[in-house]
């Protein structure tokens, strides 16, 4: 129980005061532990303009177990798995790495801050990440070509 | 203290009556550093780490919980992920003090307490001063709560029904006072919009056609952001183009219904189907390679006939098992039939193979005759000579009149031309080439 209210608190804290980009809601009003996050893709990276879906995923556990983050929308990002999962790997939600202390706002800055900011070295699509290495340009291209096609 | 004390030690701090404090509405703001990082709410009865942090003694418990592994001595603080032996209960006194002079409202507002007052008072209120906590009813028959405050002076039950003698309604005697003050149907009250006095039981009528009360356009769910007094509505509506459209839009949506309502339908078959399917599928999987390995001939086959016998299958689908076992020996039987053609196949192959091979062979026979009698024929020529020689001899030496006679239609028959010069005399002659006969001529 001690979880709803601290959800709850976060969420309102969250849709009063958003984060820059970030935009929150219940995917369903009953339920608080199914959220639905817009992010805007930030400012000079290739997923500029884009208006990405997220889901996140609360489990009952929380705050001691890390909430799970995928995107509903397709991305073209090494750190995006690019199935219809989309499930995102941040290491902060690496079950060994949470810390209850962790606060949903964090972690969506720190998604936002991955888009900007790929991690190629901690990938789960090991094709990107080596293009966002290797070949720059034609990564932005890509995933400029994939944020108009999907997140428009 | 260690953390089997820490968490055996839970009991006497969860006892029954004491007020939530983290479900308080707090009127006054509070600095975010006195935020267990856990609850997010200010700290209710802290405890401290080694590594410095604070957190809720029940936040930390459940932390406890659910990160240690069994029973071992060491957990992570939930902050910094020390690790942490021991959990300290001294903390600065500071700290409570500022928690505790967080200001809140009384729990029982529902009830109509007013009260705000410093968090570490809370207990306490509600515990003594509080006039609205509901307490049970001092008559024992009946089973509903009573607000302390109307508890006394005369501790009788105010829960019995009592006719309001306006608007003839059954109010309970708690709720009276308030009832004939407020909310009695007979009251008049005034229109918050245009400021008429009416009825209280009246108002909802009035405001449905109150002509300063501001409502929307009629056409606000197909768009129309307009939004002005009732008075004003109907020039408006003469206008809006939307209200114009509207007959559309109520067609297209009930169009958009329908087509979805099917939708929905065939979605749903369509799962019922495909549920079939994928049930037939895997007992098809599970028992076709064991009925159908005598009898197949390779795997893409056996697919091949699965996939069809399930299509087959699938059309007429019902989950009986006789239907199930019909389209099994349906397509074992396909599956003989393919294997008798593959073998007719073969067979008309295999003759037509043979056909042709004993035709070469007789070819080739004839050819080697040809071969053969062209050097029987050769061996013959060679011979000849020697043949002559021999028999020309043995005439001169016996002169055998009778040979001649016997000899002499031969001769004459096959030795005309510049041989003949050899005379009647010569051996049995077989017919020559010209050529030969004219090189016998230098010879002989």
């Amino acid at each position: 129980m001690g979880s709803q209210k601290r959800i709850a608190k976060e969420l309102g804290e969250l849709v009063q005061s958003p984060p820059d980009g970030i935009t929150v809601e219940l995917a369903d009003e009953s339920n608080l532990y199914d959220w639905k996050v817009h992010m805007e893709g930030p400012e000079g990276s290739p997923f500029e303009k884009g208006r990405f879906l997220i889901k996140l995923t609360l489990p009952t556990g929380y705050p001691f177990k890390p909430p799970s983050v995928s995107f509903a929308t397709k991305i073209y990002h090494p750190n995006v798995t690019n199935d219809d999962k989309g499930s995102m790997c941040l290491g902060m939600l690496r079950p060994d790495e949470w810390k209850p202390s962790s606060k949903i706002s964090a972690v969506l800055e720190f998604a936002r801050q991955l888009l900007a900011e790929p991690m190629p070295d901690d990938a789960v699509e090991g094709r990107i990440a080596e293009q966002y290495k290797n070949d720059r340009k034609r990564y932005e291209e890509i995933a400029r070509d994939w944020t108009r096609k999907h997140a428009t | 203290m260690n953390i089997h004390e820490f968490l055996s030690a839970e009991a006497d701090c969860d006892r029954e009556g004491l007020v939530d404090l983290r479900s308080l509405d707090c009127v006054s703001h509070y600095d975010s550093h006195l935020m267990c990082p856990i609850c997010h709410c200010a700290f209710v009865q802290p405890v401290r780490l080694q590594c410095d942090h604070v957190f809720c003694g029940k936040c930390l418990r459940s932390a406890i919980t659910s990160f240690r592994s069994t029973d071992s001595d060491v957990f992570p603080c939930p902050s910094c992920r020390t690790p942490t032996y021991e959990v300290l209960t001294s903390v600065p006194r500071l700290l409570i003090n500022m928690c505790d002079d967080i200001r809140v409202r009384c729990p029982f507002i529902p009830e109509g307490c007013q009260e705000t007052l410093p968090r570490g008072h809370v207990q306490s209120h509600v515990d003594k001063y509080c006039a609205y906590r509901p307490v049970p009813c001092p008559d024992t028959s009946c089973d509903q709560m009573i607000r302390q405050k109307d508890l006394y002076p005369d501790q009788k039950c105010t829960h019995g029904l009592q006719q309001c003698p306006r608007c003839e309604e059954d109010v309970m005697e708690q709720d009276y006072e308030e009832h004939d003050k407020e909310l009695c149907p007979s009251l008049e009250t005034t229109c918050v919009d245009c400021g008429t006095t009416i009825v209280r039981r009246e108002m909802k009528k009035h405001v449905e056609a109150c002509p300063e009360v501001v409502s929307p356009c009629a056409a606000s769910k197909y768009g129309c952001p307009v939004k002005i007094r009732r008075a004003e509505i109907g020039g408006h509506e003469q206008l809006c183009p939307l209200i114009a459209m509207s007959p559309y839009f109520e067609a297209q949506n009930t169009r958009l219904d329908l087509l979805e309502l099917t939708v929905r339908h065939l979605q749903q078959r369509n799962e019922i189907f495909e549920d079939g399917l994928a049930n037939i599928r895997s007992t098809l999987v599970d028992s076709a390679p064991a009925g159908m390995s005598g009898a197949s001939g390779g795997n893409d086959h056996q697919t091949d006939n699965m996939d069809e016998s399930v299509d087959r299958s699938s059309s007429v689908f019902s989950s009986n098992a006789t239907t199930y076992l019909l389209s099994l020996h349906e397509s074992l039987r396909e599956e003989v039939d393919q294997l008798s053609h593959a073998i007719t196949d073969l067979d008309a192959r295999a003759s037509m193979t043979i056909l042709n091979e004993s035709l070469r062979i007789k070819e080739d026979m004839a050819h080697t005759n040809a071969a053969v009698n062209s050097v029987r024929m050769q061996v013959q020529w060679l011979m000849n000579p020697r043949l002559h020689h021999g028999p020309r001899a043995g005439v001169r030496a016996n002169t055998v009149g009778g040979n001649d006679t016997n000899r002499s239609p031969l001769a004459a028959s096959s030795a005309p031309g510049p041989s003949s010069t050899a005379g009647p005399s010569m051996g049995p002659l077989r017919p020559r080439r010209p050529s030969d006969s004219g090189r016998e001529g230098t010879k002989l």
